[in-house]
């Protein structure tokens, strides 16, 4: 019987009504702009766009729509507007090419904007020369996919790629994002999934949090941005299976970590970055089953940080393992592979038999005198590193891995 | 003659490095002294020099207020220049002791203090957007952010 009543329910909810009607936008016809087709339209309508160019000063969606681009029709706010405000929920937008939306210091000009909606679904488009991509403000349940976003890279007249502010539950999946100021920016946004995006040469960061707690983001790939990803006063982040490659430059860092508690990165890859994974104030994290690979600094983990777990973990080819500007306290390494491990494994179980040090002694003659960076892979500081490893005195006693992997954990 | 021309410029180098005063912002390559972040916008970049020269520069007035809670000595000192962007004219520095902040919630500065900075108290209180807006001037900031 109840599960009756919940079917009947159901259909009551369908979001497309049988008596819908479509609308179709073609340039030099009676309705030859989206606008007039959305005046012209009820909810549950479609709006089908025919291929063409249509200047688009800031169209405002106010109903339940589907609107469809057929062959990528362009919508032009020719620098005066933004093209597209959303404020209506159940609309589907999908296959358009969005471009040049005004730019300006006093107001954030966007190419798609949403504002209070739920249930909005943004997908297919192709969005050129905004200043801000596609911005949810206060909007849930919305879903972004396969969208391309390119900015103009222009310093003063960059916003962000896809930002969110003040949202729930959303799902980014398979965007692509470049020349923006971040590719994309969280704000108070919780309960979100940021799956297979790819954000690359972004001007700022990759991908950006700002107090955004319970979000997951996994299987994107951060390339080359300004400073990789960057994760500020949050709780709760999952970071997963996601490949940060090739942010290179002073104070540039594959993941930054600043304030955040609770998060666990598990089975990224970390590959050529200046500083794999920065932590300042960050509690309570987990790092597990990660690549560290060919980076200046795998990990750098600053003093203020506090019961943080490193485990299973591969380390190989970084100028540097892991280093730090104080004394690290309750900060734990455990079964990792480090490939600059000498020691050895008479039992024979996998493990190394004398604990290794990630911290060596030339990282902390580096931390006080960033000068003597000078002579690194010189024969003398090739000798004292031996010397400090094989009788431990000045790296902290604290900072080690008791059973270092013999092997590299395979994936 | 060739040498010489590199050492004059080694030493001009050397010079630039020594003069007080304030430092331009390079927009996305500088960093944030307090939240590490690259500094972007113009309209809420902030710098700091302290009484001996050294230079901090700041995303944010709120990150600037963030940084001087934690060195009292610098916030304490007459000698210490404050700088913040004005608002309505992003990229001229003035005085952050002469100028009015302003806290909007439509205002989305970068470490979400919502403050901008203005010439005036007239020219803050004409930007108000939110009704609940308020206007400090810099010694207040300071203590409310206590």
């Amino acid at each position: 019987m109840r599960s009756l009543i919940v079917k009947i329910g159901l259909l009551f909810m369908l979001p497309v009504p049988v008596w819908a009607h479509t609308i179709i936008v073609a340039p030099g016809t009676k309705v030859a702009t989206l606008k007039q087709a959305v005046t012209l339209a009820k909810n549950g309508d479609t709006i089908r766009v025919e291929k063409g160019t249509y200047i688009s000063l800031n169209t405002i969606v106010d109903k339940e729509l589907t609107i469809l681009g057929q062959n990528q029709p362009v919508l032009d706010a020719r620098f005066q507007e933004e093209v597209l405000t959303i404020t209506s929920g159940h609309v589907k937008l999908d296959g358009f090419i969005i471009k040049n939306s005004k730019t300006g210091s006093m107001r954030d000009f966007a190419g798609i904007r949403l504002s209070n909606v739920e249930f909005v679904t943004i997908s297919n488009n192709t969005l050129i020369n905004n200043f801000f991509g596609i911005y949810l403000s206060n909007c849930k349940h919305i879903q972004v996919l396969h969208n391309h976003i390119t900015g103009s890279n222009n310093i003063e007249n960059s916003g962000n790629g896809i930002h969110l502010w003040k949202c729930k539950e959303i799902l980014l999946n398979e965007n692509y994002v470049t020349r923006h100021r971040d590719g994309i920016y969280f704000e108070f946004a919780k309960k979100c999934l940021i799956e297979n995006n790819f954000s690359e040469k972004n001007i700022r960061y990759g991908l950006h949090f700002m107090f955004s707690d319970d979000d997951t983001y996994r299987h994107n790939t951060f390339k080359n941005n300004g400073s990789g990803v960057s994760v500020m006063y949050t709780r709760r982040i999952a970071m997963l299976d996601n490949t940060f490659i090739e942010n290179w430059g002073s104070s540039i860092y594959g993941v930054l970590l600043k304030e955040i508690t609770d998060a666990r990165i598990e089975g990224n890859h970390f590959i050529r970055n200046t500083t794999g994974i920065y932590m300042e104030n960050s509690d309570r994290i987990t790092v597990t089953h990660n690549d560290f690979v060919s980076n200046g600094w795998a990990m750098r983990v600053l003093a203020s940080c506090n019961k943080d777990h490193f485990t299973q973990n591969n380390y190989k080819g970084n100028s540097f393992d892991v280093t730090t500007n104080g004394t690290l306290k309750e900060i734990y390494f455990n079964d990792n592979y480090w490939d600059k491990y000498e020691g050895y494994d008479l039992n024979k179980d996998g493990t190394g038999d004398i604990p290794y040090r990630p911290i060596s002694l030339y990282a902390q003659i580096i931390e006080q005198n960033p000068q003597s960076v000078m002579l690194m892979r010189s024969f003398i500081v090739n000798l004292i590193d031996k010397v400090e490893r094989a009788i431990p005195s000045i790296t902290p006693e604290s900072v080690k891995d008791e059973k270092p992997r013999m092997k590299p954990w395979k994936k | 003659m060739k040498r010489l021309n590199i050492i004059t410029m080694l030493l001009c180098c050397l010079l630039t490095a020594c003069s007080h005063g304030p430092d331009p912002i390079r927009y996305g390559k500088d960093a944030c002294a307090h939240c590490k972040m690259t500094i972007m916008d113009k309209r809420f970049a902030a710098e700091l020099i302290t009484a001996k020269g050294k230079v901090f520069k700041f995303d944010a007035a709120e990150c600037m207020a963030g940084f001087l809670k934690e060195n009292p000595t610098i916030a304490g000192d007459a000698k210490s220049v404050f700088l913040v962007n004005d608002f309505t004219n992003p990229g001229q520095f003035t005085d952050a002791r002469k100028s009015f902040f302003l806290r909007d919630s439509s205002l989305s500065s970068p470490m979400g203090g919502n403050l901008a900075a203005f010439l005036s108290r007239q020219a803050a209180e004409a930007a108000k957007k939110d009704k609940s807006a308020q206007v400090y001037d810099w010694s207040l900031l300071l203590s409310k952010n206590k």
